[in-house]
């Protein structure tokens, strides 16, 4: 194809794809039912997470490794399994890879098997992955971040002197630059608060001080490309639900519906992901990426948070939601983007239209973590599939699924199984996904009684043994790495 | 304690080398295994050296790697990058006829755990050059000649350094593949990196000879003694010179050596005490002594009481039972 201009050229073009291009991952749950967007779109999977029975998925045998450490150290793993190699190999073509993570080894391993990594790189994801520069470049693209100083830290007097001179008040929040926003944000009104994660803070070039508001939470996928930022659906988040896991403050799932936020709210956060996208260009980013807001409770101000220039947990909503059916997912775009192919699109009329409410459907996805601390060995574990709910409030499965939009309604939900048997299960593990139509929380946002009788009713199907003798170096420390 | 030898010719790695591969993979890959799969490092890297290192090689490796199963573990065990450690005693020698009646001799003796040894004597046509070599580690080779004359054979050097680089074996395999004279041989020596210290003889139809000195940790060198055991310029290792006698082997065949009016003669040293070891109990006796003449492309194992000669263009298939002492006093 010569060129793209405009949907029917996309949806076309990757129709009749045949460069091999890979999802390399720990699971495909944030690329779920793209290969049914793209010829020749595979996953290479370290948990097999349908049993053999996904016919894109690919999980070679597993090895003995080194603990992994992080996704990134998963991908290497799997980038150097004779049986991925093979694999690959055998596939032909100029194949290509995208992940969720990875590093310079990850792209010093993609180019020995000539592999081509449709992302930017390594270096620059991790430039724009830290905080202090997400700040940065949102103030250069005229996207506000919460009231804020951006400083090294030498002691609490030091901090208290910082936040007077910024006026950004007595309550402050304290980040560092890189990691889970859950284990890296710290809530600092006095000097005892500040003596708990003086470590932390002390020891870092620079640190992201800012002024505490009563906020929400809110998530958004955006795509940059050359002809502009196309912007993605707001999401709300589900963050800290005890049922759900076990780490106060930590992400466990999202939800998406049309009236999830004002229509004010809306607009201005998708004017700030669009400004902030080009800024992303400008700096030589380009591509999927997702922002975090801050929506001040009180005043209804839009804050940016923060960037995660990569493919995220809120993907598996973003590329399902009724505008990807109406047109194609987001995450072809960026698979355009970075295919080499001309093309020009009016990224103004698809931004236009994807605001339209009724582009919007509900849908809702949660994480199951273990929430117990302890540790036990799966014995049995609920299959991969689409799951019913009978008018008691209790759960079966009904039928094998990998695509999550077969569920007909609110009465069935597709759970995606992370852990099976044979698995540890230990606290803060990723039991599984569950993906359903409708909502998961009320208006108050706390779960609602549907999502909290899928949630018992699934992990009932959950059995484990205890471990009888223990080996350390077997159990992952609790939260290890966040697989998603 | 019961040794098969065994000829086994065929030209290209087909069924016969499978059944090889299948016959030995379990205590192959117990030892591969011994410091864990971990210790190991991955197939990818395993690949890399070898495409890296010896080009040549990397088509001949994949097919291996098909006929053993095309699994990980196989194939991380075949591109014998930084495998487990292993040692062994062996003698080896340089023997030029003064009088010039006799054409030149690569001989050795080759001591080690009866259990250990393969005792596939292959004839091959891996890569276009005949090749006749002692198996091991599967696809690798302890001594051997090719077609063009170069014959070549390994001992021991005696130190306990290991580092990254090749297991020996296929260093060897690669050398009679390869090179066709002593001089290409030492050349490749020289770039090679091993993962621990041997001693490589060379000789080939012109007369040209070398000993070579590899190591992880220095560079190889190239030395000229017709006759080496297990250390290099001295003993390193003294607990291992003293359990084989290195030096005493050493010393008395560089007599047997230098006083041999014919290599007949050079072969009795070999088949004497103290170079003819018996330690077979405690992992180094002498398994067999094997010859090897460029000039005439003549190979043969020896016992004290049996001669097994073949030719290297054209072998003969057969077997033979050797017996060895396990409780002999050496």
């Amino acid at each position: 194809m010569q060129k793209v201009s405009n949907i029917s050229d996309l949806r076309l073009l990757f129709h009749r794809n045949e460069r091999p291009i890979y999802f390399i991952s720990a699971t495909n749950f944030n690329l779920l039912g793209i290969d049914q967007w793209v010829n020749r779109f595979k996953y290479i999977n370290y948990i097999d997470c349908f049993d053999g029975r996904h016919p894109n998925v690919f999980v070679p045998p597993q090895l003995p490794h080194k603990e992994f450490q992080s996704i990134e150290d998963i991908n290497n793993y799997l980038l150097q399994h004779k049986d991925v190699v093979d694999y690959v190999e055998r596939a032909g073509g100029r194949p290509v890879a995208v992940f969720l993570m990875f590093d310079a080894e990850t792209e010093r391993l993609c180019q020995e098997l000539g592999i081509e990594v449709w992302f930017p790189s390594a270096a620059l994801r991790e430039r724009c992955d830290n905080k202090m520069e997400t700040v940065r470049i949102g103030n250069k693209a005229g996207v506000p971040s919460v009231p804020n100083a951006l400083s090294k830290v030498d002691s609490y007097a030091h901090l208290r002197q910082i936040a007077d001179a910024h006026g950004l008040g007595e309550q402050l929040v304290v980040q560092t630059a890189f990691g889970d926003s859950g284990h890296t944000t710290f809530f600092i009104s006095s000097e005892a608060d500040f003596d708990r994660h003086a470590e932390e803070i002390i020891q870092d070039p620079e640190v992201k001080i800012m002024k505490r508001i009563n906020c929400r939470g809110a998530t958004l996928e955006a795509c940059a490309t050359r002809s502009g930022t196309l912007v993605g659906p707001l999401l709300t988040e589900v963050v800290g639900e005890a049922e759900l896991t076990p780490y106060r403050g930590g992400w466990c799932g999202n939800e998406i519906f049309p009236g999830a936020f004002s229509e004010e709210v809306r607009a201005k956060a998708r004017d700030m992901a669009y400004r902030f996208g080009n800024q992303l260009m400008a700096e030589g980013y380009r591509g999927y990426f997702d922002l975090d807001f801050l929506i001040d409770k009180d005043t209804d101000e839009v804050y940016l948070g923060e960037l995660n220039p990569r493919i995220c947990g809120a993907s598996p909503m973003t590329n399902h939601a009724a505008f990807a059916y109406a047109d194609v997912p987001l995450f072809l775009f960026h698979l355009l983007e970075f295919s080499g192919i001309e093309f020009e699109l009016d990224v103004e009329e698809l931004n236009a239209r994807w605001a339209n409410p009724a582009f919007i459907d509900s849908w809702s996805q949660l994480v199951l973590k273990h929430t117990a601390n302890n540790v036990d060995i799966i014995t049995h574990a609920p299959a991969t599939g689409i799951y019913r709910m009978a008018d008691d409030g209790s759960v079966s499965y009904h039928r094998f699924d990998y695509k999550r939009q077969d569920i007909e309604s609110e009465n069935e939900a597709f759970f995606l199984r992370i852990s099976g048997p044979g698995d540890y299960r230990y606290e803060g593990a990723d039991l599984g996904i569950l993906i359903t139509r409708g909502r998961s929380m009320t208006d108050d946002f706390a779960l609602n009684e549907r999502a909290r009788n899928w949630i018992s009713g699934i992990k009932k199907y959950y059995a484990a043994k205890p471990i009888m003798a223990l080996h350390e170096e077997q159990v992952p420390p609790p939260g290890a790495f966040k697989i998603l | 304690m019961r040794c098969t030898f065994e000829a086994i010719r065929e030209d290209t790695p087909g069924a016969r080398w499978q059944a090889l591969f299948q016959l030995r993979w379990p205590a192959y890959q117990q030892w591969f295994l011994r410091d864990g799969y971990r210790a190991r490092p991955s197939y990818l890297a395993g690949r890399r050296a070898l495409r890296q290192h010896m080009p040549e090689l990397a088509g001949l490796y994949q097919q291996l790697c098909e006929l053993a199963g095309g699994g990980d573990l196989e194939a991380r065990f075949l591109s014998q990058w930084c495998p487990p450690s292993y040692i062994s005693g062996c003698s080896q020698a340089v023997w030029l006829d003064p009088y010039g009646v006799e054409g030149p001799l690569l001989a050795r003796n080759y001591d080690y755990a009866p259990a250990l040894l393969e005792g596939s004597w292959l004839s091959t046509r891996w890569l276009g050059r005949q090749v006749l070599a002692m198996s091991d580690c599967l696809w690798g080779a302890l001594d051997g000649i090719n077609e063009d004359g170069l014959a070549a054979s390994l001992s021991f050097g005696g130190r306990t350094a290991v580092g990254e680089g090749f297991g020996i074996p296929l260093v060897m395999r690669y050398l009679l593949e390869t090179a066709s004279n002593t001089n290409a041989a030492v050349a490749i020596l020289q770039r090679l990196p091993v993962h621990m210290t041997y001693n490589i003889t060379l000789l080939d139809r012109h007369c040209q000879w070398a000993t070579v000195f590899v190591a992880p940790d220095r560079p190889a060198e190239v030395v000229y003694r017709p006759a080496v055991a297990n250390h290099q310029h001295s003993v390193e290792w003294q607990a291992h010179a003293r359990a084989t006698l290195s030096e005493e082997r050493e010393w008395m065949l560089n007599q047997g050596v230098r006083k041999a009016e014919t290599a007949d003669s050079v072969l009795r040293t070999l088949l004497r005490p103290p170079l003819f070891q018996t330690a077979y109990g405690r992992g180094y006796g002498t398994l067999y002594t094997a010859t090897y003449r460029p000039h005439t492309l003549m190979a043969e194992l020896l016992w004290p009481d049996m001669r097994w000669p073949q030719y290297c263009l054209d072998v003969q298939e057969g077997v033979l039972n050797i017996r060895f002492d396990a409780n002999h006093a050496g």
